[in-house]
């Protein structure tokens, strides 16, 4: 073993990079490896039909037997290698033993628990639980992404545990008669009956105890196998002692109960394929695998196909095909009932999958270095910082404090979140009334309202959003986002309410029979969950109007000129805000942005929606009018449209770049005041536009007589530019000598362009030589 | 020296009544290959609608005038287009100094929006006939789907030829770079003084330039105010992607008519929409994110491994001290525009680091550019 991993480090070495094996040589293993789990899989159900008919100890007599013989027969364990010594003997008996009672353990699980549950239980690698018991009972886990994999994987056992509904079905498959076939699986069924847990649950703890056992006993032989010389050559002996072990009680057994069995011969091939699929094809190819590959990158693709295909043959195994593809010699003795495929087992493969990926990752510390070069004398010299920098993943928990604490920080998206809580809260208890009393039209509204929560979520992301600094990418910032999110809110309603007006005027048509009963408490609950909202985003409502006056008032003063002070003025006639308005970035909160205005047609949407219920429900009760829900839904639908329409207006005046309206006069009172700047001739492309709610940015082009200062013509157009509003100001002067040459640059402007084409090359040569 | 001053009170467009408004709107429609495209694909489309409705009444059926409802609803998003590609050919006035061609991202991502939400409906639905699958009257089905798979057929057809147009790329772009070209152009004259026609020279320059530098097979009669797009990328893959959703729908349920009538295979319906809702969704993320960026102000994708570069190289100018404050976004499709400011030292040449600026800013796809000289303090 050692030979081969020097020899793969050389290997390796030889290109500069990430110390990796190439994956194209890996394929075949990979391959390899999938191929005989899959086949692992097909063996463990067969073996679970097998142990229907056959004992369980007499089975994993056979199949020891049978893996000893073959084992023996390859590996020549007593003609080959060194002496085994006294000591080594009891010590592999000592194995043997430990082996036949984790093998027991495993098969009386599967029999509790059927096949499929015992692949994902059971078909874990090393790597995979170690890492797991280490994050469960050490301090140092490896960090969050460990804690995640550990919190997956005992999440999909809990699934298995309490989801997974199949033990009726179970209980009546495994104990027709009422009782055991043997003494063991009785004390065994007695110890699980008494900690009072089920048959089935009873093999999922049965099956993480032999889990954990195996790892263990995976570990502690792994010194006597180097002593023994090999693996392999140990496996061999044990399963041969194990054999011997185990014969006296198969005798015991067959002597005392009678067997299920008709005909051993028929059996035969069932058990060769179980010994191959289950026992010798996988040992041997995961040796294989863990010496060529890591052994991370082994248990990652193993367990995924596994699980994959115990969930294919869970669901397909008793399937009639499958019945006839198999060996003729076994009737479908078996009803389609028992351990079916279930959405507990489905979640809970799922979140093994994860585990299993999180778990099997290598921490990234010192693992992955990057060969940088070899030194002088020739040893190979690796870079390990970057990738480990790199690879730190954030711990899920401070993330969601982080983002709680940045939610909980600004006035408009706490707003958002408490109401969201209160309005997930509602749908919640929505949810589970309609499940538990089974009311269908319960969960559709529980639905609906889960839906409208989006708007909400999406409002509470914009309004996070709005405060990420800007980038080199997002050079203006993100300041953008809360006006397309009012804008997409605004979208969506005037959809809803597109189709609301749609479905009224069928309903006008043939007025269907409503069930009353049940609407009036759930409208009653979701109106006043609304009217909460609405009275939250209210107060920020008419806070926001009283902020656009300031706005109209202060510019208004700003044509007097007083340049500077200006700025500080406005952010102090509203006091809560504070300085930072005055600047640039401004506080976009507190007032009412598009995407708070968004969400509170949303939520007056819905509002209204249920006040239409309402007075609908008692119109039809007391009056029998059953031409009022329509009628209302129409009204409704009209007030949502002709409230949207000013929100879509403003939102698309934005995203069309157009001049701020409140500022309009004000900058066009700059641009005159501008012209009568001494030495300026005449400005040109003069854009104006709001980025956000706090952004307006702007830019023009201002032509000079040629014998100015052109910084005091900046600072002058900068001044006046910016009591008008604008805060994101760019001026470029021109004199006379730039539009010459610019003229000449705009009429030679396709030979220019002609050419850069044509020498994208030599320009990029030269540039090489200007950058560096 | 000339009095100058912006007033354009002169330019506005005179109030004209109704009918001439729509006479003159419809000759702008007809004016433009996609405009014109959309409105004729539009107009089949809502005579099948209205023809499918008329027969639903007289038939008393109530699926058939669902169903012309929802053809309505799907016309919007070719409303939405022809809407967005009239509107970005107004000339941009005092309070759209840009002009209105951002519209037509606009169009793109309405559109994308909507395609969106109606296959998240359709996902849900599927699932929920996946759950109990509902009796389907097929009997009518297959004639209206396969009608309406005809009618979106000639609209992929249509749109296909008309994005053939545009998928010739070079000469789209040319048609943009042409603009572009125009418009430094026509600045270059207006700073020689006759800025008072300052409007009016614009749209002059844009036609003219567009007459005599690219003189290919693109069709524009010369309508003074366009000069702004051809045709635009981004409403033809909005109401391209639409359509291609549209007959996506038709083919699903022609297969799952099919299937039903013939294998009693009621699963096929719901796994054929949810196929072809993951499949719109799929097909539409491209688009919405693209102009998400450009609504958003991005730095546009094209220009971003180039402009480090630019910088660079403007930073190696003689005198210049530093760079800061870039802004690079896109205006509509291939038109980008840039910001930046300049600190440099207090005996530099400004115009000559500006025009040099200009130059290497020009040379790397940026038309407009401003650049602010700061000069350093001594």
């Amino acid at each position: 073993m050692e030979e081969k991993y020097s020899g793969q480090a050389l290997a390796a070495g030889g290109v500069l990079g990430p110390v990796d094996v190439p994956s194209a040589r890996l394929t075949r293993y990979v391959v390899l490896l999938c191929f005989t789990k899959f086949l692992k899989a097909v063996g463990l159900f067969e073996s679970y039909d097998l142990l229907k008919v056959v004992h369980l100890v007499q089975f994993i007599f056979v199949v020891k037997l049978g893996s000893a013989f073959f084992m023996v027969l390859f590996q020549k364990p007593f003609s080959s290698g060194k002496v085994v010594t006294k000591r080594q003997w009891i010590k592999i008996f000592k194995h043997a033993i430990v082996g036949c009672i984790i093998s027991l353990l495993w098969f009386f699980g599967l029999t509790l628990c059927g096949p499929l549950r015992t692949l994902l239980l059971f078909e874990h690698s090393d790597v995979v639980v170690l890492s797991l018991l280490s994050v469960l009972f050490t301090s140092s886990g490896g960090g969050p992404a460990k804690t995640r994999g550990a919190a997956f994987f005992i999440i999909a056992v809990i699934c298995l545990l309490l989801f997974d509904n199949d033990d009726l079905m179970a209980k009546i498959a495994e104990h027709p008669e009422g009782h055991h076939d043997s003494a063991l699986t009785h004390v065994l069924y007695t110890v699980i009956a008494f900690l009072g847990v089920a048959d089935h649950k009873g093999g999922v703890l049965l099956l993480v105890l032999a889990l954990c056992c195996k790892v263990g006993f995976h570990m502690a032989s792994r010194k006597l196998s180097v002593d023994v010389g090999g693996a392999k050559r140990l496996q061999a002996l044990s399963h041969l002692v194990s054999v011997l072990l185990l014969c006296p009680w198969v005798i015991v057994l067959s002597l005392t109960t009678e067997s299920k069995v008709e005909s051993w011969s028929s059996l035969i091939m069932p058990f060769i394929t179980v010994i191959f699929f289950v026992v010798i094809l996988d040992f041997y190819v995961e040796s294989i695998c863990s010496v060529k590959m890591e052994a991370s990158k082994c248990a990652r693709y193993g367990s995924f196909l596994i699980f994959i295909s115990a969930l294919l043959f869970g669901n397909f195994w008793t399937h009639p095909i499958t019945d006839q593809l198999r060996a003729m010699n076994k009737p479908p003795h078996h009803e389609s009932t028992e351990h079916v495929l279930s959405g507990g087992v489905v979640v809970s493969a799922v979140f093994f999958i994860l585990s299993a990926n999180i778990l099997s990752s290598p921490s990234r510390k010192g693992q992955k270095g990057t060969l940088i070069g070899y030194s002088p004398e020739g040893t190979p010299l690796y870079n390990f910082m970057g990738d480990a920098i790199q690879q730190s993943s954030q711990s899920l928990p401070r993330f969601i404090k982080e983002s709680l604490k940045q939610i909980l920080e600004e006035y408009d998206s706490r707003q958002i979140f408490y109401f969201l809580c209160l309005n997930l809260a509602f749908t919640f208890v929505e949810l589970f009334y309609g499940v538990w009393t089974n009311s269908l039209g319960l969960i559709s509204d529980g639905f609906h309202m889960l839906f409208d929560c989006s708007a909400l979520v999406m409002g509470l992301f914009a309004a996070l959003m709005t405060r990420w600094k800007a980038t080199r990418i997002f050079s203006y910032g993100y300041g953008r986002v809360e006006i397309l999110s009012g804008f997409i809110n605004g979208l969506f309603l005037m959809v809803i309410a597109f189709f609301v007006f749609m479905e009224s005027v069928a309903r006008l048509v043939d007025p269907p029979d409503i069930d009353t009963n049940m609407l009036t408490p759930v409208s009653v609950g979701g109106l006043i969950v609304n009217l909460v909202g609405i009275c939250a985003f209210s107060h920020a409502h008419s806070h926001g109007a009283s902020r656009g006056g300031c706005h109209s008032h202060d510019h208004s003063h700003s044509h007097h000129g007083h340049g500077h002070g200006h700025s500080h003025g406005h952010s102090h006639s509203h006091s809560d805000h504070g300085h930072s308005h005055g600047h640039s970035h401004g506080s976009s909160g507190g007032g009412m942005n598009t995407n708070m205005r968004g969400v509170f047609l949303h939520v007056l949407a819905d509002t209204l929606g249920s006040v239409g219920v309402i007075v609908s429900t008692i119109f039809i009760q007391q009056f029998g009018w059953l031409i009022a829900d329509p009628l209302c839904s129409l009204f409704i639908a009209t007030l949502i449209f002709l409230s949207v329409i000013p929100l879509l207006k403003d939102a698309c005046q934005v995203l069309l770049l157009r001049i701020p309206p409140e500022q309009e006069k004000d900058l066009h009172a700059a641009l005159e005041k501008i012209q009568k700047i001494d030495g300026v001739i005449s400005y040109r492309d003069p854009h104006f536009w709001c980025h956000s709610a706090s952004v307006v940015a702007g830019t023009i082009h201002v032509q000079v007589v040629s014998d100015v200062m052109e910084q005091r013509i900046v600072q002058q157009v900068t001044a006046i530019l910016k009591d008008a509003g604008v805060n994101n100001l760019t001026v470029q002067v021109e004199k006379e000598a730039y539009f010459q040459h610019m003229s000449g640059l705009s009429t030679g402007f396709q030979d220019v362009l002609a050419m850069t084409q044509q020498l994208e090359s030599m320009k990029y040569y030269k540039d090489g030589t200007y950058i560096m | 020296m000339l009095p100058l001053s912006v007033k354009d009170d002169e330019y506005k467009p005179p109030r004209l009544n109704l009918l001439r408004k729509a006479s003159g709107w419809f000759r702008s429609i007809l004016a433009d290959r996609t405009s014109r495209n959309l409105f004729f694909f539009l107009c089949l489309n809502l005579s099948f609608a209205f023809v499918e409705l008329l027969y639903g009444i007289w038939s008393n059926s109530l699926g058939l005038i669902s169903d012309s409802f929802h053809m309505f609803f799907d016309c919007t998003a070719l409303l939405a287009g022809l809407a967005a590609s009239v509107i970005s050919k107004w000339r941009s006035n005092d309070a759209f100094s840009y002009g209105y061609v951002r519209a037509e991202v606009l169009a793109g991502f309405v559109n994308g929006l909507f395609l969106i939400f109606t296959a998240f409906f359709i996902f849900s639905e599927g699932v929920e006939r996946a759950l109990e699958p509902p009796d389907v009257h097929h009997e009518r089905l297959l004639p209206v789907s396969i009608l309406g798979f005809i009618v979106n057929l000639i609209g992929i057809f249509v749109f296909q030829h008309g994005g053939h147009g545009h998928s010739h790329g070079s000469g789209h772009e040319h048609s943009h770079s042409l603009f572009n070209g125009g418009l430094s152009h026509g600045h270059s004259h207006r700073g020689h003084g006759h800025s008072h026609e300052h409007k009016h020279g614009h749209s002059h320059d844009h036609s003219h330039s567009h007459g005599h530098s690219h003189g290919q097979d693109y069709c524009h009669d010369d309508h003074s105010l366009e000069g702004m797009t051809g045709s635009s990328k981004q409403i033809l893959q909005g109401v391209f992607l639409h359509i291609v959703a549209d007959t996506l729908g038709s083919i699903g349920v022609i297969i799952s008519a099919i299937l039903m009538q013939n294998y009693g295979l009621m699963i096929a319906d719901p796994i054929c929409s949810m196929l072809i809702a993951l499949l719109i969704g799929v097909s539409i993320v491209p688009l919405l994110k693209e102009s998400i960026g450009i609504l958003m102000q991005r730095t546009p994708p094209s220009l971003e491994n180039a402009l480090p570069q630019c910088y660079q190289r403007v930073q190696q100018l003689q005198g210049v001290y530093s760079l800061h404050d870039p802004h690079f976004w896109t205006l509509c499709t291939d038109v980008y525009i840039g910001t930046l400011k300049l600190l440099v030292a207090p005996d530099a040449d400004g115009r000559w680091i500006l025009s040099q600026t200009h130059n290497i800013f020009t040379q790397a796809g940026v038309r407009q550019l401003y650049v602010q000289i700061d000069v350093a303090a001594m």
